[in-house]
């Protein structure tokens, strides 16, 4: 199953990179899949790629979500 | 730390001197869908697939509202499957070539920017669920072609373009690729979907996160479809007939969809479903990464009161599937060790995030 995790744009880097913050974590990934994106934008992340450009509210119930599954996730970790 | 960060498959890898004398997989943290899903009207979840499952998402929806249709006993027309079939195809193109980007082109500016304009070319092609007409098909079908030649896809003979992108990566790929071992390969197909579907929804809580088919663990994607369909296998199984496998299936299939994608010439199987009796249903959907279940089980209310999902990673990074397969038993060199061995697994999914650790047998 390939989750992603919506993220916040921070800062636009050379070579389409871009730093990101994901539920309070800073990250480096590559924009180079999505055209024309700003600071304060969200995306989805996945491996270290954006993949897609989403809306703020969208974003937040995203997140919201994965928490939830977070939590459940963990109870089957070997 | 978020559920998603960790959200990776660990891989480790002994060594005996330059042997690879086994491979360990610990999959990821699996979570509970079921949970989140049980009790819930069938029709509300559909809007909550696309923010759990950001890869292959019409195909994960499809598989749901397809299941949920097969448990209520609703027939759907001709028409609409199509219209599936289609979105499911262009869906597993974009993520083939998004595969390509993350997996062989990341550093290839001009490579990234026209798998980009294919995938913007796929989106106005089908982007409304309907295939696009007149000339806005045209534009579309111009500009998928110009990205498609940009990056060096072959035109008929099979062979890249000599000194595009995917030519040089081919090239390089295939100077650290692994020897080939001879193994017994074995690949998931249609013909297997009954029999995983019947023990979806059977006893054993296992058989959705560590499936088997009678001890089988079948590999599932590009490469696996090439040798169900084609039947010709030359000997080679490394990372370089996988990439080569991703190219050819997305000329084939940009063919078909700009050729119209009448559900007649549609590969066999890309969307099917099954009845397993009163309330109770599944769907395989043939995705970009493989084969893809879901099997749900509805209330009298219509309500779901089972579900299970079966995804390809699972096959694919199965403990004794095609990972360890491929890499048990190869001889490393200097020149063909870690990156050799991340090649191999990348080759099976390029959007599957691992970690990879080597270790000596004698240090254990």
């Amino acid at each position: 199953m390939c989750l992603s995790v919506p993220a916040k744009i921070v800062k636009i880097l050379p070579d389409h990179m871009a730093a990101v913050c994901i539920d309070g974590v800073s990250l480096e990934i590559s924009i180079a899949l999505i055209d024309e994106l700003d600071v304060g934008d969200h995306v989805l992340v996945h491996v270290g790629y954006a993949l897609a450009k989403i809306d703020p509210i969208e974003a937040k119930r995203t997140l919201e979500l994965l928490q939830a599954l977070g939590s459940t996730g963990r109870e089957l970790r070997p | 730390m978020s559920f998603a960060i960790r959200n990776k498959i660990d891989v480790t890898v002994w060594l005996a001197a330059d042997v690879i004398a086994a491979v360990e997989i610990l999959p990821r943290a699996r979570p509970l869908l079921a949970r989140l899903f049980a009790g819930r009207p069938a029709s509300s979840l559909l809007k909550q697939i696309p923010r759990l499952f950001a890869l292959c998402a019409v195909a994960q929806q499809t598989a749901l509202l397809s299941a949920i249709e097969t448990a209520r006993d609703e027939a759907i027309t001709r028409t609409t499957k199509q219209h599936r079939i289609a979105l499911v195809v262009a869906e597993r193109i974009a993520e083939l070539l998004r595969g390509l980007l993350v997996g062989h082109l990341a550093q290839d500016i001009a490579g990234a920017a026209a798998i980009r304009s294919v995938m913007q070319g796929m989106s106005a092609l089908i982007g409304s669920g309907q295939p696009a007409c007149g000339a806005a098909r045209r534009e579309a079908t111009a500009r998928i072609v110009a990205g498609l030649a940009a990056i060096g896809m072959p035109n008929g003979d099979g062979a890249p373009r000599p000194g595009s992108p995917l030519a040089i990566r081919i090239a390089a790929l295939d100077e650290i690729d692994l020897k080939s071992i001879r193994i017994a390969h074995s690949f998931l197909s249609v013909a297997d979907d009954r029999n995983i579907i019947e023990r979806l929804l059977g006893d054993d809580p296992t058989f959705c996160h560590c499936p088997d088919l009678g001890g089988r663990a079948p590999e599932t994607g590009p490469w696996a479809r090439q040798m169900t369909r084609d039947r010709l296998w030359l000997g080679r199984s490394g990372a370089v007939e996988r990439l080569k496998a991703r190219i050819a299936e997305i000329v084939r299939l940009c063919d078909w969809l700009k050729s119209g994608a009448h559900i007649d010439s549609a590969e066999p199987g890309i969307i099917e479903s099954y009845r397993l009796g009163s309330g109770r249903a599944a769907t395989a959907v043939e995705c970009a990464r493989g084969r893809l279940y879901h099997a749900v089980e509805l209330d009298p209310q219509g309500q779901i009161c089972r579900f299970e999902f079966l995804a390809p990673t699972e096959w694919n990074f199965h403990r004794s599937g095609p990972v360890v397969r491929n890499l048990q038993g190869a001889v490393l060199t200097a020149r063909r060790h870690q990156k050799a061995v991340r090649a191999v697994i990348e080759s099976l999914d390029p959007c599957v995030g691992f970690t990879l650790r080597f270790r000596k047998v004698d240090d254990a």
